[in-house]
């Protein structure tokens, strides 16, 4: 590609710019020679955009246009859907579990998002100077990354199980009592939480120690030389600078907590009572539960992913603000 | 903070972070017997090897780690192949169209595969995938995050070279494949990496796809096997803990190009 | 180095695939067979159970086809999300030709016009079954299925703790069960004569097994639904004493708060651990406590408490087929013969499990594991009427059953009241009545 068009290239791709097509100017400037046909040009990025837009439509556009229709239907796994118009909206509004689940995973999400975010950088600040068995501390805060969430929730269980578990264990040999993990609601949801943790918080720090590598040296030692403290250059230096990073890793947090399944249907299965019951695993119950309400199954999903966009879309609208300002 | 205490806190983090691990890998060796009596501890009276040997006898253990190798490959293969292809065509070639089509690979970043999984899977069930490992294979091949690391790649590597392919008279899918592909090792290592671990570990998906113990993936078979042992945890982590052991491994010796692979996916979105 | 690593990787992702593509096929090419259909000679069963049970089938699966002549493909898949496959199969039109189901599952397949409808083969079973075990395969007055056994509970205690707690006379005969009353004393006495760490009693209503809460309702003389099955009357009197009574097992401290209806773990295992005095237990248990509790303790088995009435709950598991099955008649001979009589003992007096058939429950089965047990949860299965079975065979109950765990849970741990518990229940199981149409 010639170099003239680099920037407007750049620009074609920014989300918020001016449009897809490269100005045509930039065609006129072209010497003939050196270009193939445009239209070949053009065919031959379909051919090889074709695989993956195959995919992607078929897997997950049709599904999603597919899961719109069925929240408009009385579906259940077997026969043909019957249009029931805002039935299962109506139904949602006005159930109970629903709106248990959604607060839930906004309580989820209010935990989690701000304490590995900042766990991450606390972690990443820690471990970022020059320290005896840095790179041992660090691989082992890394590792729960590449633990899968089904490990990591039956380890959850075996730590948490209030009868047979570890840490009631440890606190009944200290002669502590027991601690109710699994009958008690607030108490299931910090076993929950402190699972996500475990495995979120490695992520965070990677980002960070990445971004810190960018942090200009000289900035920091400045500030120090003037008598800063170290708090203060965290505060007014490091924490602005990393802002974008920081803006990642929350966006990426709270996309995730949304989604939370896994943990909490291997250690809770959303109880006790619907005390940790999320948005996803109350989908799944309702979907592919034994009631196999496909339709309700698929409103409950819909929902969760028109929220999910709003929150992207605010976050991203507002950082977009923030960076202007 | 003074070196001392930075150092004594990163003691304290580390005991916390190893602790899970720690507990998982002490448990799978606790004879079952003293796990009944009195529960699970950090440090059991004994240790033992049965907890491995009943799993094996028992469940197909071995078979479904051939299962999670397969799909975890197949799925790593394909998905790099039409990612790198779909973030090479947005980055280098122009059409009409293109930033339309990278934003709609970009926002499917935003949907939950959750909200789509009931018709995801009355469709592969009606397109007759169901005790197919294609089943999990397909739907996850094409991803968002792909294209982008793929898209970022190219659009940072240099036109001279794809201009000078086209100077000699190579078609755009020539010089693709002769000057671009040999260039892409990093790219594809990243993405290998990261595809790799996505599949190895992913369960939900697999859990409503793959109704077959024969065809299990291990976070799957684990599930199946935490049902089946009910509170015999010793039995669970000891292939917990197998399961494991692979991308631990891998992690430890190649952490340097996972720690790239993570960064990349993340910092520069 | 990133380059070289790449270069690798690729190349033994490539090598790996290809072996593997090319050494197995099943899962890549070829189906693999639980979700597969039979053909004229090959008919596809799919079954679940202990491996005592999976074994039986195999043996009773083999001699069919020596018999017959053709193949029988058995495939054991876990209870748990079992008919999530079966669901998909039969989406596919590639579900196995014959399977075992539970009977609030089966209600689901069968009112929704999934199975393979098999009356006419069934006289002779129908005319040796009661009509209460046969209800709970039909719809309308068909029938798809064959109840190849039932289940049900009692209580399981251990003579040792029950004596120390001062409790001298078990129930030994069915008319001199507990009442409710006596019952409650009996636990007040376990729960203050044991050490810390032991309880009086669990009960087994955990994940699906939440409709044994209605054992309770039935024994204070209510049911789930009324008699045509549209609406829910489970927030009557009886309901609100079955829940309060229920209820105050929490509360007094006779359960461990562990042992609710969505706990994760099963009381079983509590009771083999030694950490409970009395367990309310299925007959099916029976062969794991053999195993696990051997000699370590002495156990024996009493009859539910009653209150107005007895009752116990209908557990157990049907044969069906699929309506699309790849040879409907090889698939019904199968299911008949898998119900006969010479079968039908083998499985159940070897698995513990009781039959369905009148000439063998008259007959008394040589049971394989503690015969001495077995009297007990024999009598229980004769407190079970037909509107019983009615309410839990419904083609909605396998929701209605979650319901239960939900909402059971509230009352048990989060001390919500009885009212509202029931209110809520009732609501949710009568707006889901109108699917149970025409199955009454």
């Amino acid at each position: 590609m010639s170099t003239t068009t680099t920037p407007a290239q750049d620009d074609a791709l920014d989300p918020g710019g001016a449009g897809g097509v490269p100005p045509e100017e930039a065609r006129a400037d072209r010497p003939e020679r050196s270009r193939p046909p445009r239209r070949w040009q053009s065919a031959a990025a379909w051919t090889m955009l074709a695989p993956n837009l195959v995919l992607l439509g078929v897997f997950l556009v049709v599904p999603l246009g597919w899961a719109i229709v069925m929240s408009f239907q009385a579906k259940r796994s077997f026969g043909p859907g019957r249009w029931n118009g805002l039935e299962n909206l109506g139904r949602l509004l006005g159930d109970d579990v629903f709106w248990r689940a959604l607060l839930n995973t906004a309580i989820f999400t209010a935990v989690c998002v701000p304490v590995a975010v900042a766990a991450g950088l606390g972690l990443a600040l820690l471990m970022n100077k020059a320290l005896p068995g840095r790179g041992v501390f660090r691989t082992v805060v890394y590792l729960p990354i590449v633990v899968s969430t089904l490990v990591t929730s039956l380890i959850g269980l075996l730590l948490f199980d209030e009868t047979v578990g570890i840490i009631n264990g440890v606190l009944r040999d200290l002669g502590l009592g027991q601690v109710a993990w699994q009958t008690d609601g607030v108490l299931a949801m910090t076993s929950v939480i402190i699972m996500t943790l475990w495995t979120r918080i490695g992520f965070a720090m990677i980002i960070y120690l990445a971004a810190l590598q960018d942090l200009d040296p000289q900035l920091v030692e400045a500030a120090e030389l003037d008598g800063a403290s170290r708090f203060n250059v965290v505060r007014h230096i490091v924490v602005p600078t990393l802002r974008p990073t920081t803006f990642f890793l929350v966006v990426i947090n709270m996309i995730w907590s949304f989604q939370v399944f896994d943990i909490v249907f291997v250690m809770t299965n959303g109880g006790p009572g619907y005390d940790t019951t999320m948005l996803v695993t109350y989908a799944y119950d309702e979907g592919f539960g034994p009631a196999r309400n496909f339709g309700y199954g698929a409103t409950v999903g819909v929902v969760l992913f028109v929220i999910t966009t709003v929150i992207v879309v605010f976050q991203v609208r507002r950082n977009a603000r923030r960076e202007e300002a | 903070m003074s070196k001392p205490v930075r150092f004594g806190v990163c003691l304290v983090v580390f005991a916390i972070f190893v602790l899970p691990l720690f507990a998982m890998v002490v448990v799978a060796f606790t004879p079952r017997a003293s796990l009944f009596d009195g529960g699970a501890s950090l440090w059991p009276s004994s240790w033992t090897l049965d907890n491995f040997r009943t799993a094996f006898d028992n469940y197909p253990v071995a078979r479904w780690f051939g299962n999670a190798l397969l799909v975890a490959t197949l799925t790593t293969i394909l998905s790099v192949v039409v990612n790198l292809l779909a973030g090479y065509a947005l980055a280098k070639m122009r059409f009409r169209g293109r930033s339309v089509v990278f934003v709609v690979i970009l926002s499917t970043l935003v949907v939950p595969t959750q909200a789509v999984m009931i018709p995801q899977f009355e469709l592969v069930a009606r397109m007759g995938l169901i005790g197919f490992f294609w089943a999990v294979v397909l739907p996850s091949a094409s991803t968002a995050l792909g294209v982008f690391l793929a898209r970022q790649f190219f659009v940072s590597f240099p036109d001279e070279l794809i201009d000078a392919a086209r100077v000699d008279g190579c078609g755009p899918l020539t010089a693709f494949r002769r000057i671009v592909l040999p260039n892409t090792r990093p790219l594809v290592a990243v993405m290998v990496l990261l595809a790799f671990m996505t599949q190895w570990n992913d369960f939900l998906w697999p859990l409503i796809t793959l109704r077959d113990p024969d065809l299990y993936t291990l976070p799957v078979a684990l599930r199946f096997l935490q049902g089946a042992y009910d509170a015999d945890y010793g039995g669970i982590m000891a292939v917990a803990l197998l399961s494991s052991l692979p991308l631990l491994i891998l992690f430890v010796l190649l952490q340097r190009y996972f720690v790239a692979g993570l960064t990349r996916s993340g910092l520069r979105s | 180095m990133p380059i070289a690593l790449g270069r690798r990787s690729v190349l033994s992702a490539a090598a790996l695939g290809a072996t593997a593509a090319f050494s197995g096929c099943a899962g890549l090419t070829e189906r693999v067979s639980s979700t597969s259909r039979g053909g004229r000679d090959r008919v596809t069963l799919q079954v679940y159970g202990t491996d005592t049970e999976t074994r039986i089938y195999q043996r009773l699966a083999d001699r069919f086809s020596e018999q017959n002549k053709v193949t029988v493909d058995v495939t054991v898949v876990p209870f748990s999300d079992f008919a999530t496959g079966v669901d998909a199969g039969l989406l596919s039109g590639t579900a196995p030709d014959v399977f075992r189901v539970d009977y609030p599952t089966m209600g689901l397949y069968a009112g929704t016009e999934q199975l393979l409808d098999i009356t006419d083969a069934l006289d002779e079973l129908v005319s040796d079954t009661r009509s209460a075990f046969m209800d709970a395969v039909s719809t309308g007055d068909r029938y798809y299925g064959v109840p190849q056994h039932v289940d049900t509970s009692a209580l399981v205690y251990r003579p040792d703790l029950l004596r120390e707690a001062g409790i001298t006379a078990v129930p030994d005969r069915p008319e001199d069960a507990w009442s409710w009353e006596e019952f409650g004393e009996v636990a007040d006495k376990l729960r203050d004569a044991a050490p810390a760490g032991r309880s009086a009693f669990g009960v087994n209503w955990q994940a699906a097994g939440a409709f044994r809460w209605l054992n309770w309702v039935f024994q204070a003389g209510g049911n789930m639904y009324n008699e045509d099955l549209s609406a829910a009357i489970i927030d009557d009197d009886a309901g609100r004493r079955a829940l309060d009574f229920t209820t105050s097992f929490f509360d007094n401290g006779w359960v461990p708060a562990t042992t609710s209806t969505k706990s994760a773990t099963y009381p079983d295992a509590l009771f083999t651990s030694g950490t409970l005095s009395m367990l309310f237990a299925g007959n099916f248990l029976i062969p794991a406590f053999a195993e696990t509790i051997a000699d370590r303790f002495e156990y024996a088995v009493t009859y539910l408490p009653r209150d107005q009435r007895r009752a116990s709950e209908l557990g157990g598991n049907a044969i069906v087929a699929n309506r699309d099955a790849g040879n409907p008649e090889l698939a019904t001979e199968l299911m008949v013969f898998l119900a006969s009589r010479e079968a039908m003992a083998e499985f159940c007096s070897e698995a513990v499990l009781l039959p369905t058939r009148d000439s063998l429950i008259e007959q008394g089965l040589d049971f394989a594991l503690r015969p001495d047990l077995m009297p007990v949860y024999t009598d229980m299965i004769t407190t079970i009427e037909d509107r019983d079975v009615a309410d839990v065979t419904t083609p909605t109950f396998a929701e209605v059953n979650v319901d239960l765990a939900n909402e059971l849970e509230q009352s048990f741990l989060s001390g919500r009241s009885t009212d509202d518990t029931l209110a809520t229940l009732a609501d949710q199981v009568t707006a889901s009545a109108y699917l149970n149409e025409g199955s009454a």
